[in-house]
């Protein structure tokens, strides 16, 4: 087989050039594989040939996206690669976006086919179906084994060869449909599924349910007495007349609010919002989402140490999962920063 | 530094705060960068490698070095899952593991 021709995309980072600092880098074509380059020029072997490395700062791409890609895309035409390779990516969004930007660029508007690596849950990843996207871990521990099926893709379809289905050749389903016949039937093929499922054996479904994440709770608190509690609710307590106008649903942010000296929340200076359950009763009384009158009582008896003085605020109600998690961990950083022992989360 | 010491009185001590980024720093001292982004690339130092929360590690500082350099990060570090976490690469990627 004859050696194919590649480009590499990395940013600045992968390219061993830098970090945040060197996040604003122009875009810059390096001759030849640098950095996580070198990497995929030993896993394509004697079969393909990285040509150049394309730098990308990565707030340089997200925040100046017309320039960067028409630096891109003029590289790629001096180039001509078979193939398109950009990072892995990992779990870093800008990262993830201007690798689907990249392969967006070559495959759309210049016809050369593109593959790219990163987490599944990258922002990178719903972007576009131009390119071929490889899931990997959310770290660059990952990198050998992404890198290694980027080589493996690449070489396949810079030769014009087809790619099987994503559950075969291992990258993401792009929601693409392709006529062709079963060697058997529907029918038979659900009987079989049925008898392997009643057996307790393995089959493979043709319609896949995406299931819920499982989130495994946390070690009880070991002793009450000694520890400091903190209040977060996603039931949209909010001070009267709502000042950080949070969103009565798909919110995307969190508000903290102090209780320090308060023995309740009252009617007059706390409001409720929230679009997901009838919140008259706790326009009210907002303690029956936030029960600080109760915690008082308990911390009165002895029997918590403390509250944290802050508790944290927003409506749980049509927010992305994506945007849920990153709360949860900014509130989660909070918490450990001021050594908080457990946190009170009263569901609505 | 293994450079111009050599590697065989060289240990390195990390003071990571995540099992992940514990696991990165160790491979990249033992069998290369795993991310190929820097100079250890595809260089394999095979230096003994320990978390500084390690206990073996630990019982060689005085009291006062350690109180007034570890306790804090004690406090909010999962010592034990980040010594094994870097025990694990050591064992798995330098010969003699343990020994040297």
């Amino acid at each position: 087989m004859s050696e194919i021709t590649v480009v590499h995309y990395l940013n600045q980072f992968f390219a061993g050039i830098g970090g945040e600092e060197a996040a604003n880098l122009p875009i810059q074509v390096q001759e030849g594989p640098v950095g996580a380059s070198r990497l995929l020029q030993n896993h394509l072997g004697a079969q393909g040939k990285v040509l150049a490395t394309l730098v990308g700062g990565d707030n340089f791409v997200n925040e100046h996206q017309d320039e960067a890609l028409d630096a891109i895309r003029k590289a790629l035409r001096e180039l001509s690669p078979a193939v398109l390779i950009a990072g892995p990516a990992f779990d870093a969004g800008r990262y993830g976006v201007a690798c689907a930007l990249v392969g967006h660029v070559a495959t759309h508007d210049l016809r050369i086919p593109s593959v790219a690596a990163m987490y599944p849950e990258n922002p990178g990843a719903a972007l576009t179906r131009d390119v071929i996207l490889v899931p990997t871990s959310d770290s660059p521990r990952d990198m050998d084994r992404a890198v290694a099926q980027l080589a493996r893709l690449a070489l396949k379809i810079g030769t014009g060869g087809e790619l099987g289905p994503a559950s075969t050749e291992g990258y993401l389903p792009r929601g693409i449909r392709r006529p062709g016949v079963r060697v058997k039937p529907g029918y038979e093929r659900a009987l079989e599924m049925l008898r392997a499922k009643l057996a307790g054996e393995a089959f493979a479904t043709e319609m896949k349910v995406v299931g819920y994440e499982q989130v495994a709770g946390a070690p009880p608190v070991k002793h009450l007495q000694n520890a400091t509690l903190a209040l977060i609710t996603t039931g949209g307590i909010v001070p009267k007349g709502n000042p950080d106008r949070l969103v009565r649903g798909g919110a995307k942010e969190w508000y903290r609010y102090s209780i320090e000296g308060l023995d309740r929340l009252d009617a007059t200076h706390w409001d409720c919002v929230h679009r997901g359950f009838y919140i008259e009763t706790v326009k009210e009384n907002p303690n029956y989402v936030l029960p600080l009158d109760v915690l008082r009582q308990i911390e009165g008896q002895g029997d918590v140490k403390s509250l944290y003085p802050w508790f944290f605020s927003t409506s749980g109600v049509g927010t992305a999962v994506l945007d849920a998690r990153r709360m949860g961990e900014q509130m989660g950083s909070e918490l450990r920063a001021a050594r908080v022992d457990g946190a009170l989360l009263v569901a609505t | 530094m293994a450079e111009q010491h050599g590697t065989d009185n060289l240990v390195v001590l990390l003071g990571t705060p995540t099992t992940d980024s514990s696991q990165l720093y160790a491979q990249t001292v033992t069998e290369g960068d795993p991310t190929w982004a820097g100079p250890l690339a595809g260089i394999a130092l095979q230096l003994p490698v320990y978390h500084v929360l390690d206990d073996e590690v630990r019982r060689q500082f005085t009291a006062n070095v350690a109180d007034e350099q570890l306790a804090m990060a004690e406090l909010v570090l999962e010592g034990e899952a980040l010594s094994e976490a870097v025990k694990a690469v050591r064992e798995a990627t330098t010969p003699g593991g343990e020994g040297r």
